[in-house]
């Protein structure tokens, strides 16, 4: 049941784009939601899901995966469609007539299109997750976040850095321990599978203290091992794993580049 | 009388293709009412997976198992009474503990049972007898306790629920030796009070050499032994072969008797050994 919860879904294809630096990565992302927003007609949306499939077929993960973390935000799609299929103009032509509701083609067009741009923007963003592991999304925020040095921020950038990497790799830590103490309890005889709302809330009471006392415990006990290894904050540290840009960020920019100037164009155009 | 029998139990874990792995595979073995049976078997060969199953936490792949006659999963809704009948002492049982006071703490396994009132009372203060918690414990918070204090609190939260069958999982794991015996004493004399059927499971042959009647050997996720202590120990090559050994007594025995020693071949206790070294001391001066 708590295995179910998957943070940093990273998946190992060796594909171009695992390889390329994190940083881009994000930079890239950022900049294709924007275009994908951007892509106000049909052909923008239409150019914008020929880059996303490509983007889809050389991460090699098989687009089953990306369609999974759909299903978590169906809700939201379906609701945006709905709404959106009664805000058509009416010249379009009426679809269909109940009560005091009315479907233009117009509205139809607007549901579709804005459920195709919702399906986009979750898949290109899974793709980074996808593609990168919670390391290297971490070692490109550091980088990202690093101007920041300049208004005086100087050490809360990498302890920023830090606190994220401790919290994604003690995720998994925390899962298990959850689960065993999910276990000792049900041994005592804890019910947690039945009864009312406040009557489950109530009986994690004895899941969440010892979790919570265990955290603590184990912050403390790392705060100690890192201590002993002389870890005395950022200042001056150096990283075994630069960050370096190499052929495939620079390919994977051009193409993206490609792809915005097109968007643009398109707009100015139609 | 068989009080737990497992028939041919399986557990596969994942259900990916590619993590399909069994923890424990076709297992079968019965044990009877008041017996201490000890689990022995390498890191990951499948011993916590196993008793994880005996009280219903882990459902088998494959396989039935039975307590008092009954089939524990005949009836799935009513798995919670099986807890009340098999208690499960995990390993490091202290970080469970939960509750503002050593009190509640010990009456959270008997309220879910129902107990209730006096009823409850008269059931922790019992359990803190058997275990030898004092009375003026009880009002404290567990968190204020020691390392060993604690274990013994969160070991008497399971036995306030009078499980039939009371099932350790490495108890005296991370313990000094004072604390190791005072654990070993509560879970004999929580026997003796009740005439309980203990499962336990440790990499400590010499405690499993002076508790358990008869010894299940886990080896890859097979059950690779099960006999009395003393066949079990009388295989150490056996043992050995899996990771495992016989009692430090029994090797330093096993010396002797190469150096040309007549001793016998079932010294498995420190207690034995005093008396089998007495014996052949009277035989020299007699000689």
């Amino acid at each position: 049941m708590l295995r179910d919860i998957t943070f940093g879904q990273y998946i190992e294809t060796k594909s171009p784009i695992h390889k390329a630096d994190p940083r881009v990565k994000m930079v890239l992302l950022i900049l294709v939601v924007v275009l994908i927003f951007l892509a106000q007609s049909m052909y923008g949306l239409l150019l914008s899901l020929a880059f996303v499939s490509m983007v889809v077929l050389v991460t090699k993960i098989p687009l089953k995966t990306y369609l999974k973390n759909l299903k978590a935000v169906l809700p939201i799609i379906l609701l945006t469609s709905i709404i959106n299929m009664f805000y058509g103009d009416n010249d379009s032509g009426v679809l269909l007539e109940v009560w005091k509701l009315t479907i233009t083609y117009g509205g139809l067009y607007r549901a579709v299109f804005m459920a195709l741009r919702i399906v986009l923007l979750i898949i290109v963003s899974s793709s980074l997750t996808y593609t990168t592991t919670p390391n290297d999304l971490t070692d490109g925020i550091e980088h990202l976040l690093s101007p920041l040095k300049f208004i005086g921020l100087k050490s809360a950038v990498h302890t920023l850095a830090l606190m994220m990497t401790i919290a994604l790799r003690f995720i998994p830590t925390l899962v298990e321990e959850a689960e065993k103490i999910m276990n000792a309890q049900k041994a005592r005889g804890a019910d947690l599978e039945s009864g009312s709302i406040i009557e489950r809330i109530k009986a994690l009471i004895p899941i969440l203290i010892p979790l919570l006392i265990s955290s603590v415990r184990r912050a403390y006990e790392l705060a100690e091992a890192m201590e002993c290894r002389c870890y005395n904050g950022g200042e001056g540290k150096t990283r075994m794993k630069q960050l370096k840009l190499t052929s495939v960020d620079f390919k994977i920019m051009a193409v993206t580049l490609i792809y915005g100037v097109a968007v643009v164009l398109i707009n100015i155009i139609l | 009388m068989a009080i737990l029998e497992v028939q041919n139990l399986t557990y596969t874990y994942g259900s990916d293709a590619i993590f399909i792995k069994d923890a424990v595979s076709d297992v079968s073995f019965s044990i009877d009412e008041g017996e201490i049976v000890g689990i022995i078997g390498h890191t990951g060969s499948g011993k916590s997976t196993l008793v994880q199953h005996l009280n219903g936490l882990l459902k088998p792949t494959n396989g039935k198992i039975f307590i008092e006659d009954n089939n524990i999963w005949d009836n799935p809704k009513e798995i919670r009474k099986i807890r009340s009948k098999v208690g499960l002492v995990f390993q490091y049982p202290e970080y469970q503990l939960f509750e503002e006071t050593v009190f509640s703490d010990i009456a959270f396994g008997p309220k879910n049972m129902g107990l209730q009132g006096e009823e409850l009372e008269k059931r922790v203060i019992e359990t803190c007898e058997i275990i030898g918690v004092k009375q003026e414990y009880l009002q404290k918070s567990p968190f204020d306790l020691s390392g060993g204090e604690k274990r013994r609190v969160a070991i008497a939260g399971v036995m306030a629920m009078r499980p039939k069958i009371i099932v350790f999982d490495e108890p005296t794991a991370g313990l000094d030796p004072k604390g190791r015996q005072d654990i070993m004493e509560i879970i004999y004399n929580y026997r003796k009070a009740t005439n309980a059927t203990v499962i336990i499971i440790s990499h400590s042959m010499e405690d499993m050499a002076i508790l358990a009647d008869k010894l299940l050997v886990m080896n890859m996720g097979s059950l690779v032994m099960f006999d009395t202590t003393e066949n079990v120990f009388k295989n150490g090559d056996k043992l050995r072969e899996m990771g495992l050994n016989v009692p430090i007594v029994t090797r330093i025995f096993d010396v002797l008797k190469q150096k040309g020693l007549n001793v016998p071949d079932d010294v498995f206790t420190v207690e034995r050994a005093v008396e089998v070294l007495k014996k052949l001391k009277d035989g020299e001066r007699n000689a």
